[in-house]
């Protein structure tokens, strides 16, 4: 059975966001909920990397552990998708969520939560496919039009995959190899021979 | 049961099957497989997704009816030109799917290429004609708009002369408007027409073209998978021009290419590089010397390519053997191991490119930055080359286009120049009385050659950069009738340009302006006028159709997404309009069929493709076009040729020079200078601009001749007299010969001329050497000179600027009268400024866009922990940045992505001025979602030694807690 | 041994396991991360995150990639808090059933003289705080234990509109609970200050143990001991309920969760509580409800439970009869003692 999952590669990521607008277009998501985000690390200097992230649908997820009304439900392609209409916005599969996926709209007075919204990796939710029901609470269904989620179809650097683990592993594996020997004989190493130190330092 | 997806249900750490498998999970999977395969085999910078499918039928309760309409067209932010596709239905914008199929992005897109269907939203767009009555915006029908603007440009140019009014022309349209703007402002008589190429890379125009014959991007973005290394100067591709990095890091992971990024900021591009030289500001000319000080002492240039296609690489070679190490180091602060590192890693990896941006081009001295980059790939080899050229990034969709078409005050269409002969021809191209063309201008005359008046039409305008100037200095020093009175804003953000509070000034001192943009800009809001001003909507390139021509000289065609929203007008529709009023309609569209009030589109590039021969703008018929743009998925993704299918043979929009008619099916040259290819498959010789011969010296290549080439060596521009002395007259047939006689190949209208030298293997514009010394411009050999507001004292007595000069481009310009005092303890740290992947330009459109405008919701200025703690700010606080010129309130971030002692803006907010917050002067419901401080009320005043290129680059500044 | 001192065992059991959950290192193997050899990923998730991270995206610690508390805090909820709160919540109730099935309820034989105990504020304080609290621990309890009670039953799309309506109301009157909590604490504060002999008491079990009631004044320890259970538990109960009312002016995830666990926790104990106070108020001794519902206690009930505080009352001379409509405080009534009414 395939699992659907998200890989995104962090020597191709310039953080250019492309993947949160994507998916603010395909899924026409407000203002103050994001899906998807980008999170860079060392920003500023060397050694910066960026990493595109939204839900990882994890195979024991721990939203749905700790969903008091238990929303979740997990499909055979080993997507966890949620049911709006059983969600009562309590906020604790934010709190759970190694990733930081959960998003809540304000609503209403006292700046309570609405109803939970996250990456549906473009697969709607329990509604009919392809229904207007469907688009309103969840965005597009492109799962079931054959389609993968925008964000990484769109990706600007090929860094943001998506599809199944294995076929994601071994492109992944491809390019480490190609890596591994073109840092090589790109002769990084004499940077560092030559250099020393922290080139992000400048002078 | 309603969860019809269930399949499996986590139960705590138990997963057990309750549901039954959905229906549609075998086809997925299925689906999934195949996708998979194709992953694999493209992993590299491939795809992840099968192409297009179509869209599932829609559910049953949906109530959305009517077939969805998929429509290509190409997306308007920069100039990597990607693929759009468009999901249309009952003239809805529902959906946009990836264009895997486009030879340029696969399907990528950066932020604001994914979020381009908004503007089939446009909450935030000016809906309707609107002026400005006492203070306040009142809307207006469109004819009386007309109506108004037109009599008071009337009567403008009764009372000053047609100078007076500037058309500030826009890299937003597409080419036929870009061509039909700089008709109208012939038509109306006037050289006063410019657009953003100027402050953007008109000194690499200038610089390149100066070099080796064309102002332009010599390869493409594609073309740099084939590159063994890479070097980024002044270029942020990353945040500029995400979906390049594609084709870069292509490079660098299968080609094992070194990225070499120089750069006074640790860029997000530096992120991905393996050597980065963090330089100060403004001493490109110093480390590029001082790269090939290292070259030239261990003989890693390339001496049999400078013998056959290089003039003047001794001249270069004594500049920079006075660029020792210990030099380099004093001026640019990168040390002798970073700079020999770097030089030796382009050495050993040839053919490498050169990728430049505005870091390179928006200086004082931008000319000699852009020909020192030239120079040092002509060392290396690296031009003409597959893999290699000097890969120039324009920046907006259509900046290329709009520049080629010359919207620019110092030339015609096809960058003829304003010479006499140049309106001759054009005026044969227009089918137009030369005498009525010359009628239209001022009768006076502003300059002198020698003894003789210059006429007006054949003086260059004032630039864009420049025109704040046109209206505030005084009328006596303003080599033209009078002062500027009306300026037309077409397309153009106020905010990209620098010396904010002066512009307020100007602003507020003329008598009419006009705005013709989707949005209000910061036109509408930045002066305290209470009348004269009209907004008038253009509609967005979604909203029309016709070609724009990508960084790489490619020409594509865009389809009209959806209809005009709210009363907005395509532009070409309003430019009739107008000049309808203004009495010059029948000679702007006398070969353009005109329907209604709209120009036709294809009228147009026909029209173009009759007269610019220069740049092989002649071959690339709208048919020709629009068969490319239906097979985009039959062109290689690295060398843009379709391999087999209607275009077999051609490359990806037939990339200018696509020389001849286009019957001639000149498949494009998608490499310039490229003599490995015949010239009818794309190849090319540097262009024979210069002469022939300069001090005695051959100027003429020796010994390099293009693939296929009759005449083994260099060999001059071709005429009729060339041709009749080569025996190749008789090639040409009976109308040609007549067409061609006189002429030469910029001039045959038959395109004959063309024709015949190709058909011997010859390049039409000759076969000479590229010049490292540009012998007509100030700085014969690129030398350094510092800043005019430098922080480098120490250095202005050795590296001074230029000379103030009285009139250039009619104005008078400062250099060493400002550089001369001593700013530095005032204001202690260097100003630069530059971009965000968020927004493009101005900003109004991007900051506008929500899904945008939420990713960057501050204006702010990155500072150095160090200059942090001096001035006792701390991250996210509010600061003042102080220049000599201006001020502006913003918020801190601390951050080592800048030196100590450096400071950064990014250049694309505007609608606060000064600290004053302007939304309320917005025309109701158009005010952008984000609005703050433009970082050009800040900057300082300097431009090009050449081409007026504003300095947004290097100024000073002091910080203050606010 | 008796009801408090069967709650003190569970409740230190109860901090005990929770102290540990806070130990553990969560296990790992709920997270599959698709990322074969993603350096990255291990070392922010290993070494922690490296600074300075940023994003665009504005959102509650939208800059981290990794939320090291999301693991703790399903471990907790799931494999602690809910089976030992369910474990408490059930054996308590159980635990009183089996007290008063062996031992009884606690006999008053009605002397018919009335003592005024508890005047109109003193009842309406407890009663609107006690109203509240059982709201709250209905709606609170519906919302910990309804996946695993109610929606076995009724399914879950019956119970998404319960929970949504206790997820609200607990919301909405949360607060409230605070200011009934004020209220009563300055109400009761002084009565309930410590004294040696509240030791003797609990020492004593309050008297399950050799039979003789322990000496008590106004409130016995076991009183006390609530009182100040309820005071420290609900503070906490309140301050990481507000917080988790307004999650976003919350300044980061952990801190919620941390309010998450607190509230859990509290709450639980709270309630545990308030079953041992429910029974003595109504079943376990015979004569104590009338307190807080009439305001009047009989002078026996006094006398058995509170032999100080009636010493006081006599030696003050205000043991009276109080007739039903009189119910403003002693001080109108002082001296006027009135004996041998039958």
């Amino acid at each position: 059975m395939a699992r659907l999952k998200f890989y995104c590669d962090a020597e191709r990521c310039i953080e250019c966001n492309g993947c949160i607008t994507a998916c603010k277009n395909e899924n026409d998501v407000p203002w103050g909920v994001n899906r998807r985000r980008v999170v860079t690390i060392k920003d500023g200097e060397q050694g910066e990397r960026s990493l595109s992230v939204a839900c990882m649908h994890c195979s024991d997820a721990p939203c749905a552990a700790v969903c008091p009304v238990d929303c979740f439900y997990t499909t055979e392609d080993g997507l966890v998708l949620h049911d709006k209409d059983i969600c009562i916005g309590c906020g604790y599969c934010f709190y759970a969520c190694p990733f930081g996926a959960p998003q809540f709209p304000q609503d209403g007075a006292f700046a309570s939560r609405g109803k939970m919204d996250k990456c549906t990796f473009c697969a709607g939710g329990p509604e009919e496919n392809g229904s207007s029901a469907e688009y309103k609470k969840y965005g597009r269904n492109r799962l079931a039009e054959g389609k993968l989620p925008l964000c990484a179809e769109m990706c600007a650097t090929k860094a943001l995959l998506a599809g199944d683990a294995n076929v994601l592993a071994d492109i992944y594996r491809e390019r480490v190899i190609y890596r591994a020997s073109s840092s090589l004989r790109r002769g990084v190493d004499l940077q560092k021979q030559n250099l020393g130190g922290n080139p992000g330092a400048g002078s | 049961m309603k969860l019809t997806k269930v399949s499996d249900r986590v139960e705590g750490t138990r997963t057990e099957v309750v549901g039954t498998p959905a229906s549609s999970g075998v086809s997925r999977r299925e689906f999934l497989r195949n996708s998979g395969l194709m992953g694999t085999t493209a992993a590299l910078g491939g795809l992840v997704a099968p192409g297009m499918m179509r869209r599932a039928e829609a559910a049953s309760d949906a109530p959305a009816k009517g077939e969805v309409k998929q429509v290509k067209t190409i997306c308007t932010h920069c100039s990597v030109g990607c693929g759009v596709i468009a999901e249309v239905r009952n003239g809805v914008w529902e959906g946009q799917e990836p264009a895997f199929d486009h030879p340029f992005n696969r399907g990528a897109h950066c932020a604001k290429g994914a979020a381009v269907r908004e503007h089939g939203h446009g909450e935030r767009r000016l809906k309707y004609p609107t002026k400005l009555v006492d203070g306040k915006w009142k809307r207006i029908s469109w004819d009386q708009a007309i109506s108004e603007i037109g009599d008071k440009l009337l009567k403008i140019r009764e009372e000053s002369s047609p100078d007076s009014v500037y058309w500030l022309g826009s890299a937003k349209h597409n080419n036929e408007q870009a061509y039909l703007f700089r008709k109208l402002a012939a038509m109306w008589g006037t050289n006063n027409v410019d657009h953003q190429a100027r402050i953007c890379h008109s000194t690499t125009v200038a610089g390149v073209a100066n070099t080796w014959g064309y102002g332009a991007m010599t390869n493409s973005y594609n073309d740099i998978h084939n590159s063994k290394s890479i070097l980024l100067i002044g270029s942020n591709p990353a945040e500029a021009h995400p979906v390049a990095l594609q084709h870069i890091l292509k490079a660098k992971e299968e080609n094992n290419a070194p990225i070499v990024v120089i750069d006074p900021r640790f860029t997000r591009t530096a992120a991905h590089a393996d050597h980065f030289l963090q330089i100060r500001p403004g001493t490109d000319v110093p480390i590029i010397w001082g790269m090939l000080w290292h070259i030239f002492k261990n003989n890693w240039q390339d001496d049999e390519f400078i013998r056959q296609r290089v003039y003047g690489m001794d001249e270069i070679k004594a500049e920079v053997a006075k660029w020792t190490p210990d030099e380099v180091e004093r001026v640019t602060g990168v040390p002798e191991a970073r700079v020999r590192a770097a030089a030796k890693v382009m050495a050993d990896h040839r053919p490498g490119t050169f990728i430049w941006c505005m870091g390179g081009t928006q200086h004082t001295i931008g000319n000699n930055n852009t020909r020192a980059y030239c120079v040092f790939q002509l060392a290396l080899g690296n031009m003409g080359v597959s893999g290699g050229g000097a890969n120039i990034f324009r920046g907006h969709d259509n900046v290329q286009g709009a520049t080629d078409l010359g919207v620019l005050a110092n030339t015609l269409p096809g960058y003829y120049g304003l010479k006499p002969g140049s309106w001759a021809h054009w005026a044969r191209v227009w089918d137009l009385d030369l005498d009525w063309i010359k009628g239209r201008f001022d009768s006076g005359s502003y300059a002198k050659k020698g003894d003789k008046n210059i006429p007006v039409m054949n003086t260059k305008g004032i630039p864009v950069s420049r025109w704040i100037d046109g209206v505030l200095e005084d009328k006596d020093k303003v080599a033209q009738k009078d002062n500027i009175r009306a300026m037309i804003f077409w397309g153009h953000a106020p905010n990209s340009q620098t010396r904010g509070p002066e512009m307020k000034k100007a602003m507020e001192k003329l008598d009419l302006m006009v705005v013709v943009d989707p949005y209000p800009t910061v036109s509408a809001v930045m002066h305290d006028r209470s009348d004269g001003v009209y907004l008038l909507p253009a509609c967005t390139q979604f909203e029309t159709y016709g070609s724009v021509t990508a960084s790489n000289r490619s020409f594509q065609w865009r389809d009209k997404v959806i209809d005009p929203l709210f009363e907005s007008l395509p532009d070409h529709t309003i430019m009739y309009k107008l000049a309808k009023k203004l009495g010059i309609e029948k000679e702007l569209c006398k070969h353009i069929k005109v329907n209604g009030d709209e120009p036709l589109i294809e009228d147009i590039t026909r029209e173009f493709n009759r007269g610019m021969w220069t740049i092989g703008y002649t071959g690339q018929s709208p048919e020709r076009l629009k068969l490319q743009q239906a097979n985009w998925g039959t062109f290689d993704f690295t060398s843009l040729a379709a391999e087999g299918g209607p275009c077999d043979g051609e490359y990806y929009g037939l990339p200018w020079p696509c020389w001849g008619t286009p019957e001639m099916k000149h498949p494009g040259t998608p490499n310039l200078y490229d003599g490995s290819k015949p010239v009818a498959k794309g190849g090319l010789t540097f262009r024979a601009r210069f002469g022939v011969e300069r001090n005695g010296v051959n100027l003429l290549a020796e010994g390099f001749y293009s693939k296929g080439s009759e005449i083994k060596d260099g060999y001059p521009e071709f005429t009729d007299k060339m041709l009749k002395k080569l025996g190749w007259w008789k090639d040409l047939t009976p109308e040609e010969q007549k067409a061609a006689e006189g002429r030469n190949w910029k001039t045959d209208l038959s395109g004959g001329i063309q024709r015949v030298a190709i058909k011997h293997g010859c390049a039409p514009f000759g076969n000479a050497k590229a010049r490292a010394v540009v012998w007509t411009f100030p700085d014969p050999v690129p030398i350094h000179r510092e800043p005019l507001y430098t922080s480098r004292r120490d250095l202005v007595s050795k590296y001074p600027t230029y000379e103030d000069r009285k009139s250039f481009w009619r104005l008078p310009t400062r250099y060493a009268s400002i550089q001369a005092k001593d700013y530095a303890n005032d204001f202690p740290i260097i100003l630069t400024s530059g971009r965000l992947v968020e927004y493009e330009g101005g900003g109004d459109e991007t900051r506008s866009n929500p899904w945008l405008a939420e990713l960057q919701q501050h204006m702010f200025a990155e500072i150095h922990p160090r200059d942090a703690n001096n001035a006792g700010v701390r991250d996210k606080d509010d600061i003042w940045v102080e220049t000599p010129e201006g001020k502006i309130r913003v918020k801190a971030m601390v951050t080592r992505r800048v030196k100590p002692g450096v400071a950064f803006l990014p250049f694309h907010f505007g609608g606060v001025f000064e600290g004053r917050d302007l939304r309320s002067k917005y025309p109701e419901g158009a005010d952008p979602y984000i609005l703050g401080e433009a970082a050009n009320t800040a900057m300082t005043y300097g431009y090009d030694s050449v081409t007026q290129m504003q300095e947004t680059k290097c100024s000073l500044c002091r910080i203050q807690k606010a | 041994m008796n009801a408090y001192g069967l709650l003190w065992g569970l409740l230190l059991a109860l901090l005990s396991t929770a102290a540990q959950a806070q130990n553990d290192t969560p296990p790992q193997s709920g997270i599959w991360i698709p990322n074969p050899g993603a350096d990255l990923w291990k070392a922010v998730r290993q070494r922690g995150q490296p600074e300075p991270s940023t994003t665009q995206v504005q959102g509650l610690d939208s800059n981290q990639l990794i939320n090291v508390a999301g693991e703790k805090f399903r471990d907790w909820r799931r494999e602690r808090f809910i089976r030992y709160a369910a474990y408490l919540l059930a054996g308590v109730p159980v635990v009183i059933l089996l007290f008063h099935m062996l031992h009884g309820a606690m006999k008053l034989e009605p002397s018919g003289r009335k003592l005024l105990r508890f005047d109109l504020y003193d009842r309406v304080a407890h009663w609107l705080l006690a109203t509240v609290f059982l709201f709250l621990a209905f709606t609170g309890l519906l919302l910990l234990f309804g996946r695993f009670v109610i929606v076995p039953w009724l399914g879950l799309d019956a119970f998404s509109p319960i929970a949504s309506a206790s997820k609200e109301g607990h919301n909405l009157f949360g607060p409230l609970f605070l200011v009934a909590l004020l209220w009563v604490f300055l109400r009761f504060v002084a009565r309930n200050l410590p004294a040696w002999r509240d030791i003797v008491w609990l020492l004593k079990g309050g008297g399950a143990f050799g039979g003789k009631h322990p000496s008590a004044g106004f409130f016995n320890g076991g009183e006390k001991l609530w009182f100040w259970s309820l005071a420290v538990f609900g503070l906490l109960l309140s301050l990481s309920g507000l917080l988790l009312d307004f999650p976003s002016y919350a300044p980061s995830r952990e801190l919620l969760v941390l309010a998450l666990v607190v509230h859990g926790a509290a709450a639980v104990i709270l309630v545990a509580f308030s079953f041992g106070h429910i029974y003595m108020g109504t079943a376990g001794v015979e004569g104590t409800l009338e307190g807080m519902r009439d305001g009047t206690v009989d002078a026996n009930w006094a006398r058995q439970h509170h032999d100080q505080w009636y010493a006081e009352m006599v030696r003050e001379g205000r043991l009276e009869a109080l007739s039903e409509a009189q119910e403003n405080r002693a001080e109108t009534t002082t001296g006027q003692l009135e004996e041998g009414r039958t």
